[in-house]
């Protein structure tokens, strides 16, 4: 059978409601009034479920490191300014933004940029704190990142164990929206890194992280398009479409190569090739439509 | 009209309880399946769970993994390893299965080399041969970049 996914709060809503229906039909002679093998209504509040899938979305501070390794210089012309996280009031701002610094934080890290890298948790932890879940960058986590600062390493996972929380935090408290907005942010942060990064510095490898972005954009707007209806939801994910078309013209060619296993190591390297085509005039638009979401986004 | 308004209360309270021993099954096992990396590898900020009804469900999710990276994905539907079942396969139209931890005893974590970049299919499931006919699946995913 294939999945359903269903959640223990899905799953008892409806038996809540049964029982509820249950309770207000209680005087029907002993007649059962409740089905007893009840369709289930696959709400699935705290997890991402969209036709029993869920949907990844790639850490953006893989891409920053990617950006370091190309041999760009630090710059902070492609990072969102820490002080503007007291303008963004509503929710739907800061979860977009909250992705943002995390992007940022991660790139700074990696370019071992520490004072700057206070700045960007502390307004990270005020966007995270505005949206309610203060749990993922509380005392003792701001705590840790400020007595391993130049430990890179360290730090970085830090930054990943923290979005990991909030992340978690959201969907149990069914605010997947929130979540997959901040997964959004992120996302467009990172693809704002390596469209600048490619202008100043291109290189191969750049031009391919832009190309692969592909199954990630399609992630998204899965993600998001449960909540289109919502105003603010309405004109982001339409923009994402439009990107999106962008995207279904880059063609992608697959080989499969069978993996290799060492047991021992519990290790599986993957040897199958992609070649991807992606033209010049495909990398502007998409730099240009990103450019334009950011924008909307950051302010 | 007394009557009605209690058993509201108690399915009410009921729902109230389940909602919170939800979050705290799904939080308990991350916790547990977050052990098998959380010092070497960087989370991918993301926390993966389903409610697997019975051993026939699978979750499944679509991911890119990036060249030049080692990932660790780590799969856990409890308090002990070795009741899920986690399986990558690619996202051509033959669907090449690339790995099952069903091969190695269920193993509750697996790194994978990534030479070039890549779409697949990540399914999870219960094991049918296994202790548990129901339960939380999360997966977490872990990266570090390849010299």
């Amino acid at each position: 059978m294939k999945l359903k996914f269903r959640t223990f709060k899905g799953a008892f809503a409806l038996l809540s409601v049964s029982a509820f229906l249950a309770a207000g039909c209680g005087n029907n002679n002993g007649k059962k009034t409740v089905d007893e093998n009840p369709t289930v209504v696959d709400t699935s509040g705290t997890i991402i479920n969209i036709n029993g899938e869920l949907f990844s979305i790639p850490s953006p501070i893989q891409t920053a490191f990617l950006i370091k390794g190309s041999g760009a210089p630090y710059s902070k012309g492609i990072i969102n300014d820490p002080h503007k996280s007291t303008q963004y009031s509503t929710n739907f701002a800061k979860a977009l933004n909250l992705g943002i610094y995390g992007a940022d934080l991660g790139y700074v890290t990696i370019y071992d940029q520490s004072q700057d890298a206070i700045s960007y948790l502390n307004s990270a932890k005020k966007l995270s704190d505005g949206l309610g879940i203060s749990a993922a960058f509380d005392a003792a986590t701001i705590d840790r990142f400020t007595k391993n600062l130049g430990n890179k390493d360290s730090l970085l996972v830090l930054v990943g164990v923290a979005y990991r929380a909030s992340d978690a935090y959201l969907k149990t408290n069914d605010r997947s929206d929130v979540s997959g907005l901040v997964l959004a942010g992120g996302w467009i942060e990172s693809l704002y890194f390596t469209t600048n990064i490619y202008k100043t510095k291109p290189s191969d490898e750049v031009k391919l992280r832009i190309a692969e972005q592909k199954l990630s954009l399609q992630n998204l707007i899965k993600l998001l398009t449960p909540y289109y209806s919502q105003p603010e939801y309405t004109k982001f994910v339409d923009n994402l479409y439009d990107l999106s078309t962008v995207y279904d013209g880059i063609e992608f060619k697959y080989t499969f190569v069978k993996p290799t296993t060492d047991a021992e190591k519990k290790m599986t390297t993957i040897n199958s090739k992609t070649e991807v085509k992606i033209t010049p005039v495909q990398i502007e638009s998409i730099a240009q439509k990103i450019k334009d979401i950011r924008s909307q986004i950051v302010g | 009209m007394k009557k009605g308004i209690l058993k509201l209360v108690l399915v009410i309270s009921g729902f109230a309880i389940v909602n919170i021993a939800s979050a705290q099954i799904s939080d308990t096992v991350a916790s547990v399946c977050a052990k098998h990396f959380e010092s070497q590898f960087i989370s991918d900020g993301q926390q993966y769970r389903a409610l697997l009804m019975n051993t026939d469900e699978t979750a499944e999710f679509h991911l890119t993994l990036y060249g030049g990276t080692l990932y660790r994905i780590a799969a856990c539907s409890g308090l002990r390893d070795g009741d899920l079942i986690f399986s990558v396969f690619d996202t051509s139209p033959e669907k090449n299965l690339l790995f099952t931890n069903k091969n190695f005893k269920n193993a509750p974590y697996w790194d994978f080399k990534i030479t070039n970049t890549l779409d697949c299919i990540v399914e999870a499931k219960l094991d049918a041969e296994g202790s548990k006919s129901s339960g939380r699946a999360v997966v977490l995913i872990g990266f570090k970049q390849l010299k």
